[in-house]
Formats: structure tokens, C-alpha cells, sequence
């Protein structure tokens, strides 16, 4: 059924309100029912708790929250929601109710919404708010980092780790003002700035040209420490207002074709290098990647370039898989290892250092198997020997490790068994039972 | 399994009988558990079923049953299944009775081992089944059941997901398979625990983490990524009353019942604030081919779109059904590329035309669903498919804004390699200066000095003379129409376009390089059939249809091209080439006539 064939009761809702579109337009009218009680209005990216009832002018409802029983909640002024809504919950305080009329273009135009909205059709709302607060930015949402967006950015894309940023900043602790600076920087590298941890996360949330105010509970600010150079004791929580000015958008790989694709990737490689150098490994693996999704599915080179992109990718591969040995993530190294063996299958690094990320997965046997053809292909690498041998080492003590392990247990089974018989058999399909149900949920992780 | 006796049904019947009247539980051998068990399954197996049902019911035997009868289930069912047989009512008794005495968990574990190894034939027999006595059983296990009911749910769907799915209507009337059957089924079977989840809520007894409702959520995002991404829903029109389409309905009903907000599911990508890559709670609680199927559903066939919100600005829809999009254009399978273009088609018409701006060309996935439509475009080998992947692609071209249209054809124009994607690109530009040029709607992007990067761009030549005319075909021909449009509309004194200032350059790289190769083509392909003509007099004689070339396309060859072929192909390249050389004519008579003609 769609909204047109619904008979109406005859109920027409009156035009009326106050004008509050920017523009003056009539667009969308306002009529306050039960004035509300807070003091302040939401501020934009804020997340609102709405209930709401929505109706065509001729009284059909289309739509509301009081009737699915659970509120509507939205990150206002982000375009999250038709512009009326928007322009109007903005100009709302907590407990107000009220009439918000909405004209088509501030609604859903010509298009409407089908099944329910027709085309150019006026809405009217009854909206009630209930509460808002500043948007957590933390990835555990654990109110560790909250902004309140001033003025918006724009666009739609961030700055994620290796963006070149330029930004003011301006710290607060307790009113007073530790740190007004301008700066030029790449995210990931806040750290030799005297930056906290929470000033890197915001920014990755920022869009361009936006001003923010963030709250910056102690996890993700100085912590336990402090900052004695800005004179900020332990455990302080922080305010920093920050301007992202200008950041730079790395290219996207569909806007370059393969020539461009190679010489990026050729700069790159050089940037990771250096970052490798100086051990900002974190960094270095953000530009490596960069080179893997940009040549890993360009099948259009064909000679010369084809053989540059493979040489590339490869030594990607072997780069990202010693900057994540450094890091400690040996299965990422690991996969980053098949990944350029698939390119050389008997590349002398890449086997070492599946080995070596083997080893530290204390996957002993795997790992000496590595090194034992390192050593096959590559008879003079010395490294690998003393490998090989360290491997047996820990297999052996592995080894003795489970025959203790394996002795007990046999004679744990052999005690429950003999207890078992006494007891009779009755037991035992509750024991099949319980090894079934311990057994699915590994199933799944499997 | 059961060991073959020599002796008589009779004298295994009171054995069957006599170690069961007399023997107490504790005092059970396992010797009484082998003779219960396959003298219990022989009887049944040979129709001595009203006995089995004596034994069974007797009160005396209560504790043997309660602990043994479970390993009656397997014959039992084979008999429920063969529903003629005449031991039917008994078995049926045996098996009723059996569902309220046995333990539940052993219970579980042989009803499962049935679905488990139905017959392949009899799959959705077995499923319909067993499925109310599986729910009377979790439901005896009373709060310990959430671990097992997802046990149960995961052996049935993957049962299910074994049986084929109805393509057309008629076959989902007729439901051969029984995949209706098994769905409708499935609603009635887990009805009971959405029931107890909703108390749960009302009573503010609950946790995201409530086991129940963790399990009844992974089932319905299963569901929705297998089958209901493989079906193919009927509208109401075509199709009044749709097991498929109910069993939809209620996994998305279930989802809200258990309050999971489809806002929150459908943006769950977008909204999340981290990307955990391998993080595997995330994977199994919201797949996202699950909620792609979720996407469709609402958007496509507007099931349970009353439980959706109706205040979402169409773009935020689009940047969530974006994700989804790309992930079913990715595919290659006809039904994933399908229901991708379904969903791009209905997300975008909801978005006004001339509104998207040029930020969202940033977001990858508006990046990689281009490029996904342009491999739908070429290398679908399903026409229907490839022609409305055409008109979605340029549906989604109509909705960017001026500027976004512009960045957006710079973008497939360097990166689609593709020449008829490029001369469909070209065609669209000719369109927005044609437009540009109308009073009332200049803009900054397709006059001026915006468009002659955009120019450059497209009157060129990729590899200049030696570039393959025919293989580049359509972008040269669209190309050569939009100059000589140019030359034509826009007049020199009033230049609006620039075109009349780069016309030098365009001389150099374009247009001369094109006479070269023009030239070339057309020697090298008159020699060539001249050879051509020459060969097939000479075999005419002997034997005319002899084949000479042989072709393939992919893996698969093609006939072979005899003489005749051979001879046509080169002769339309030929007219191919005067084609090109007439427009080219063309275009130098206005530019020398100064656009004046």
C-alpha cells in the first residue's frame, strides 16, 4: 500500500511557524508545543535522542519512532538526515516538543522516499528531544576522547596515518593554556611534537578547514606522567581546540594509471626507507602498504613495467614483513612473506623471515624448514645456520615439554578410566556429550 | 550396524523385553545397552514397531529408556519418512513418547546426527521433520539451551544451504526442493525464542551479549547472506502469496524483535569507528554479504521498511548502500551483479539529479563501484546485465553535480582502458557542454579553462600514429563527433568553449597523428586484401572453404574464419577508415571556414 492510497481522516495540518531556514525560504517552519527545559542547543556532529512522529500534510502518517518503541538517534549537521531535520533539531533544547513543516526541498524533493513519501511532498514532524552530547571519538567509545565541532569541514575524506597535516592547536588544562602552536606534520609522527596520543586520534576524525574542540581524558593525553615541559600533572584531563587547515589527500589508485602508479610507488618506497631508518616503523609500514594497493591488481603493465611493478610489490612485501618482525606482529610478517614468495618463490629474505616470524609464533618446526632451504639455496648464509639450530633447540625442549604434558595425561585417562568402569557406563554419552558442545564454538573460530 | 542374529524375532523380543523388565539401572551391563540398542533397532527396522512401542512405554523400563532410547532415533525417522509405511502410527507413538522421556541433550545429539546425514534426496523431508521435535527438546533444556540452539541452527542451515534455489515463480510454487518448506519451517522454529527475547527486553533482563539473542542473531544474518542472497524475490504483483518472500519478512522482523535496529546494521560500516581486519566476533555478527542482503531487502524489495526511519537524507543512504554495492559488483556471478545494480538503480533514484558533490568521488567505495561497473559493462558475458549495468552507470553520472561530473570523467577517462567506456564517457561530455552552452547554465567546469584540460584529454591519441585504429574505435569516433560539435556550436569570435585557441594542439596531437595512422591502416589493410582476394583465387580451385585463420576468444575458439570472413572484416574495417577520414574532412573544411558555415 502506498501512502497515496491511504484514505485521511480529513485531518489537515495547518501551515504555520516560525521561518528558521538560513535562506528565509519558508523551506522549513517551526511551532514550539512544550518549550524545553535546557540551556544549551546541540552543536553540529553531536548525537541526538529524538522521538518523532512524521505525517504527509493530509494527516497520513508515514513514519514514527514512539510506534518501532525506540529512539531515533543522529550526528546532527552531518548530512546524516534530510535538511530539515537538520536546520530544525538544531534550534531545539532538551524536553522541547515541536512542530517542524518541511517543504519537499527540504525534505526528499521530486525523488520522495518510496514506498511511503510520494514526490514533492511537504512533511510535518512532531519531534521531541531528548538528549545529546558530544560525539565519541574513541574507537572503544569509552568516552576517552569527545568532540564538539565549532566550525565544520569539509568534504568527506579524513587524514589517516602518513597524511601530511597542517594544523592550530591551542591545549587548555584547568583554564589555563599550556600550548598554542601552528604545525606541519605527518599523523603517527605526533609524538616528537610533545602531541598526546588523543590530539592523533582527533585528527583523524577532522575533515578540512573543520575548528573542534576535544576533551582528552588522561588514557589518551599525558597520562600517569604528566608533561613537565607544559608543567601538566598526572592523570590530567585536557582540552584542545584544533584547526585542521590544510592535510594532504593521498592520490587514490583508480585516479592514476599505471605509469603514475609506478613512479609513486618508487617515491614511497624511498619515504618508507627513511622512515625505517630512523625507526619509525609504524610509518614505514603506512607507506608500504600504500605501494601493495596500488600495484597488487594492475594487470595493464606489460615488459619492462611489469617487471619494475613486480620488483616493487616485492620488495613491499619483504619491507612490510621486517617492519612488522620489528613491531612484533609476526603474523602479519608472515603473510606479507607468502605474499613475495608468491612473487619469488625462492627469494632468500623472504624465507628467513617466515622463519623468523615462524620462530616467534613458536612454530619451531615450520621455522627450521624455512631456514634448512634458505640454507639449501643459499649455502653461505650464516644467519640461517645458527637459526636452524636455535629451532632445534626449542623443538627439543618442546618436545620433552609434551612428553611430560602427554605422561601425565595418559595417566589421567588411564585413572579416569579405571574410576569409569567402576562407576559403570551410564557416564559416558555425558562425556561424548560435553566434548560436542566444547567442540562447537572452536568449529566457528576455526 | 546391528549385528546379524541367528535367532527368531520372537526370541529377540523376549530378551529385549526380559533384560528391561528385570534388571535395575544401576545394575545395567553395557551388554544390556548393545542388546537395547540393536535389538530395539532391528525390531523397528523390521516392522516389529507395536512391540518396540511396548517395551517403550512400559513403566517399568523407564530408566533404560531415559538413558538408551535416543539411540532409536535413526530408524525411527527413516520410518516417519516413508510416510505409507504401515508401521507409521507406532514409530510415530515410539517417537513422541521418546521426545518426553530421554534426556534432552542425548535427544539433541541424535536429532542433530539425522539432519545431519539426511539422505541428500530427502534433506528438506528430513529438516520439516525434525524441526518442531528439535524445538520441543531445546525448549526442555529451559535456560541452558543457547549454545545448543545455535548448534541446531548452524546444522540446519547448513542443510539448507545445500538445497536449490526456485528461480522462477512456478518453481517456487511448486517447491520441488523444499527450500519454501524448510523456510517457513525455520520462522515456525525459532518463533518460541524470539518470543523469550522480547520478555526478556520488556523485563530489562538483557545484555547485547545475551547468549540467546546472540545466537538468533547469527542465524538471521546467516540467513540473509544464504539463501536470501541467492533467491531472487517476487513482487506482490507477480506473486501473491511468497514462502521466500514471508521468510524475508520475518528475519528482518526477527532482527528488530531482538533489538537490532536496521539503521544501525545498515550503516554499521560506515558508522564504525575502527577497522578490525580478521577481528572475527565482527565477522560473524555482521558479515557483510549478510547485511548487502539486508540492503537489497529494504531498499530493493522495501520489505520491513516500517521498521526503517523515514527522516535518512538520501546521500547517507547511499554512502551506506555504497559499501554494499561495491561488494556485489565485485562478484561475478549473475545473481550478485544483479541484485548490485538493483540496489545502485534504487539508492540513486532516490538522490535528485545534478546533487552529489565532487567530496564523495574521496570515499573508496564510490572509487571501486566505477570501476566494478566498468568490468560489468565489458566482460559480463549476460547481455541483459551488461545493458543495464549501461544505464545504472549513466543514471549515477546524471546525479553527480557539475564539478563532480567533471572530476568524475577526467577519472574514467585515465583509468577505464576500455574504448567503448571511453567513448561513452566522451558522449557524456559533449552533453554537459551542450548543456553548459544554453543560457542559464554556464559553468565553471565545462567552458573555459576547466575544459581544456578535460579537451586535451580527450582529443588525442593514446599511442599517437601507431595507435590501433579499429581496437580504439568508438573513442575515436566520439571524439572526432564531439569536435566537429564544437567547431560548429561555438562560433570563433564568441570561443566560449576555448576550442578555438587550442587548435593547434589539438592539430598536433590529434588530428595529424590520426591522418598518419589513417594512412597507414588503410595501406596495410588494402595490401592485405589484396592478398586476401589473390589466395582465394588461387584456391578457388582447389578447395574454397579451406580455413585460414583461426580465433579465439577467453579459452573458447571460435569457428574458423574462411576466406569470404576474411575478406568481409577487412573490407568494413576499410569502410570503417572512410568513416573516420569523411568526419575528419569534415572538420577541417569548418575550422578552415572558421566555424563560419
Amino acid at each position: 500500500m502506498t501512502a497515496e492510497e491511504v484514505s485521511n481522516d480529513g485531518q489537515n495540518i495547518p501551515v504555520e511557524g516560525e521561518d528558521i531556514t538560513p535562506k528565509k525560504d519558508g523551506g522549513v517552519l517551526k511551532v514550539v508545543k512544550k518549550e524545553g527545559t535546557g540551556t544549551e542547543l546541540p552543536m553540529t556532529g553531536d548525537k541526538v535522542f529524538v522521538h518523532y512522529v512524521g505525517t504527509l500534510l493530509d494527516g497520513t502518517q508515514f513514519d514514527s519512532s514512539r510506534d518501532r518503541g525506540e529512539k531515533f538517534s543522529f550526528e546532527i549537521g552531518k548530512g546524516q538526515v534530510i535538511k530539515a531535520w537538520d536546520i530544525g533539531v538544531a534550534t531545539m533544547r532538551i524536553g522541547e516538543i515541536c512542530q517542524l513543516f518541511c517543504k519537499p526541498e527540504y525534505a526528499y524533493g521530486s525523488a520522495g522516499s518510496p514506498p511511503k513519501i510520494p514526490p514533492n511532498s511537504t512533511l510535518v514532524f512532531q519531534v521531541e528531544l531528548f538528549d545529546f552530547h558530544g560525539e565519541d571519538i574513541t574507537e572503544d567509545e569509552d568516552g576517552g576522547i569527545i568532540r564538539r565541532i565549532i566550525t565544520k569541514g569539509e568534504g568527506y575524506s579524513k587524514p589517516n596515518e602518513g597524511s601530511s597535516v597542517e594544523v592550530h592547536l591551542e591545549g587548555t588544562h584547568e583554564g589555563r593554556v599550556f600550548d598554542d602552536r601552528d604545525l606541519k606534520f605527518e599523523v603517527g609522527d605526533a609524538e616528537s611534537f610533545d602531541l598526546p596520543l588523543g590530539v592523533e586520534k582527533a585528527l583523524q576524525a577532522m575533515e578540512q578547514g573543520e575548528l573542534s574542540l576535544f576533551t582528552i581524558k588522561p588514557k589518551y593525553g599525558f597520562g600517569n606522567a604528566g608533561k613537565p615541559k607544559f608543567n601538566i600533572p598526572p592523570g590530567a584531563t585536557l582540552q584542545y581546540k584544533i584547526t585542521l587547515t590544510k592535510f594532504e589527500k593521498a592520490k587514490e589508485s583508480w585516479e592514476m594509471n599505471s605509469s603514475e602508479k609506478l613512479e609513486q610507488s618508487a617515491i614511497v618506497k624511498e619515504k618508507g626507507t627513511q622512515y625505517f631508518k630512523v625507526g619509525k616503523y609504524k610509518q614505514a609500514v603506512v607507506q608500504y602498504k600504500r605501494i601493495v594497493s596500488w600495484l597488487e591488481h594492475e594487470a595493464s603493465l606489460e615488459g619492462e613495467d611489469e617487471e619494475k611493478a613486480k620488483a616493487l610489490r616485492l620488495a613491499a612485501h619483504l619491507n612490510l614483513a621486517m617492519c612488522y618482525l620489528k613491531l612484533q606482529e609476526p603474523s602479519s610478517a608472515l603473510e606479507n612473506c607468502d605474499k613475495a614468495l608468491e612473487l619469488d618463490a625462492n627469494n632468500e629474505k623472504a624465507l628467513f623471515r617466515r622463519g623468523e616470524a615462524l620462530f616467534v609464533m613458536k612454530e619451531f618446526d615450520q621455522a627450521r624448514g624455512d631456514f634448512q632451504r634458505v640454507i639449501q639455496l643459499y649455502p653461505t648464509n650464516k644467519a640461517a645456520k645458527s637459526q636452524v639450530l636455535q629451532c632445534q633447540k626449542h623443538l627439543k625442549e618442546q618436545h620433552e615439554k609434551d612428553k611430560r604434558l602427554y605422561a601425565n595425561m595418559f595417566q589421567k585417562f588411564a585413572e579416569r578410566d579405571a574410576k569409569k568402569e567402576a562407576e559403570q557406563t551410564k557416564k559416558g554419552s555425558e562425556s561424548a556429550m560435553e566434548i560436542e558442545e566444547n567442540g562447537a564454538p572452536e568449529q566457528t573460530a576455526a | 550396524m546391528c549385528k546379524p542374529e541367528k535367532k527368531t524375532e520372537t526370541q529377540k523380543h523376549c530378551r529385549l523385553t526380559r533384560r528391561c523388565e528385570h534388571v535395575q539401572e544401576e545394575n545395567f551391563s553395557p551388554d544390556d545397552f548393545d542388546l537395547f540398542r540393536t535389538a530395539g533397532m532391528s525390531c523397528i527396522q523390521q516392522g516389529h514397531s507395536a512391540h518396540v512401542l511396548s517395551v517403550v512405554i512400559d513403566e517399568r523400563n523407564k530408566s533404560i529408556v531415559h538413558c538408551m532410547g535416543w539411540n532409536l532415533l535413526g530408524p525411527l525417522v527413516k520410518v516417519l519418512l516413508k510416510k505409507e509405511e504401515k508401521n507409521f502410527h507406532h514409530c510415530h507413538a515410539i517417537f513422541c513418547h521418546l521426545l518426553e522421556v530421554c534426556s534432552p541433550k542425548e535427544l539433541l545429539v541424535g536429532l542433530l546426527e539425522q539432519v545431519e546425514e539426511a539422505d541428500p534426496d530427502a534433506v528438506a523431508e528430513t529438516i520439516t521433520l525434525l524441526l518442531t521435535p528439535l524445538q520441543t527438546v531445546l525448549l526442555r533444556l529451559g535456560k541452558r539451551k543457547s549454545s545448543t540452539l545455535g548448534m541446531a541452527l548452524s546444522t540446519v542451515l547448513n542443510q539448507v544451504s545445500k538445497l536449490p534455489v526456485p528461480q522462477s515463480r512456478e518453481q517456487e510454487e511448486d517447491d520441488v526442493f523444499g527450500l519454501c518448506r524448510c523456510c517457513t519451517a525455520l520462522s515456525h522454529f525459532i518463533r518460541p525464542f524470539v518470543e523469550e527475547i522480547k520478555e526478556n527486553i520488556q523485563e530489562r533482563r538483557f545484555s547485547r551479549d545475551d547468549e540467546l539473542r546472540v545466537e538468533i542473531m547469527k542465524f538471521c544474518m546467516r540467513s540473509l547472506s544464504e539463501p536470501l542472497l541467492d533467491v531472487q524475490l517476487k513482487d506482490p504483483d507477480t506473486l501473491e502469496t511468497s514462502p521466500l518472500r514471508d521468510f524475508a519478512t520475518d528475519i528482518l522482523v526477527t532482527l528488530c524483535s531482538i533489538g537490532e535496529s536496521l539503521l544501525d546494521l545498515l550503516s554499521h560500516n560506515l558508522m564504525r569507528k575502527r577497522d578490525i581486519p580478521g577481528f572475527l566476533e565482527e565477522e560473524v555478527r555482521y558479515p557483510k554479504e549478510s547485511l548487502a542482503s539486508l540492503a537489497h531487502l529494504l531498499f530493493v524489495h522495501h520489505i520491513a521498511m516500517d521498521m526503517f526511519p523515514s527522516v535518512l537524507s538520501p546521500v547517507f543512504v547511499l554512502q551506506c548502500n555504497m559499501d554494499y554495492v561495491d561488494l556485489l559488483l565485485s562478484r561475478t556471478e549473475e545473481s550478485r551483479l544483479q541484485k548490485g545494480l538493483e540496489l545502485y538503480e534504487k539508492t540513486l533514484v532516490r538522490v535528485e539529479d545534478c546533487s552529489l558533490p565532487c567530496d564523495l568521488l574521496d570515499l573508496k567505495a564510490f572509487l571501486n563501484v566505477p570501476q566494478n561497473m566498468v568490468k560489468v559493462m565489458t566482460l559480463c558475458p549476460v547481455q541483459s546485465v551488461r545493458t543495464k549495468g549501461l544505464s545504472v552507470f549513466q543514471l549515477s553520472i546524471d546525479k553527480f553535480n557539475t564539478e563532480a561530473k567533471y572530476k568524475f570523467f577526467r577519472c574514467m577517462l585515465k583509468t577505464s582502458e576500455h574504448a567503448g567506456v571511453e567513448g561513452f564517457i566522451i558522449k557524456n561530455i559533449k552533453n554537459q557542454i551542450d548543456l553548459a552552452l544554453k543560457p542559464g547554465h554556464e559553468n565553471d567546469w565545462f567552458l573555459g579553462k576547466h575544459l581544456l584540460p578535460l579537451l586535451r584529454q580527450v582529443l588525442s591519441l593514446p599511442q599517437g600514429a601507431e595507435t590501433d585504429l579499429l581496437h580504439n574505435l568508438d573513442r575515436i569516433m566520439e571524439s572526432l563527433n564531439l569536435l566537429r560539435y564544437l567547431l560548429i556550436r561555438d562560433k570563433e569570435r564568441h570561443n566560449e568553449t576555448g576550442i578555438w585557441s587550442e587548435l593547434c594542439t589539438v592539430e598536433e596531437n590529434f588530428l595529424k597523428p590520426l591522418r598518419t595512422g589513417l594512412n597507414m591502416s588503410r595501406a596495410h589493410y588494402e595490401a592485405e586484401l589484396k592478398s586476401t582476394k589473390e589466395k582465394k583465387r588461387k584456391n578457388s580451385a582447389a578447395e574454397s572453404k579451406v580455413p585460414t585463420c583461426t580465433v579465439t576468444v577467453g579459452n573458447d575458439t571460435l569457428p574458423n574464419m574462411t576466406p569470404e570472413m576474411q575478406l568481409q572484416v577487412l573490407q568494413s574495417a576499410l569502410y570503417m577508415f572512410d568513416l573516420m577520414e569523411s568526419v575528419l574532412a569534415r572538420i577541417e573544411e569548418i575550422a578552415e571556414a572558421k566555424g563560419e558555415t
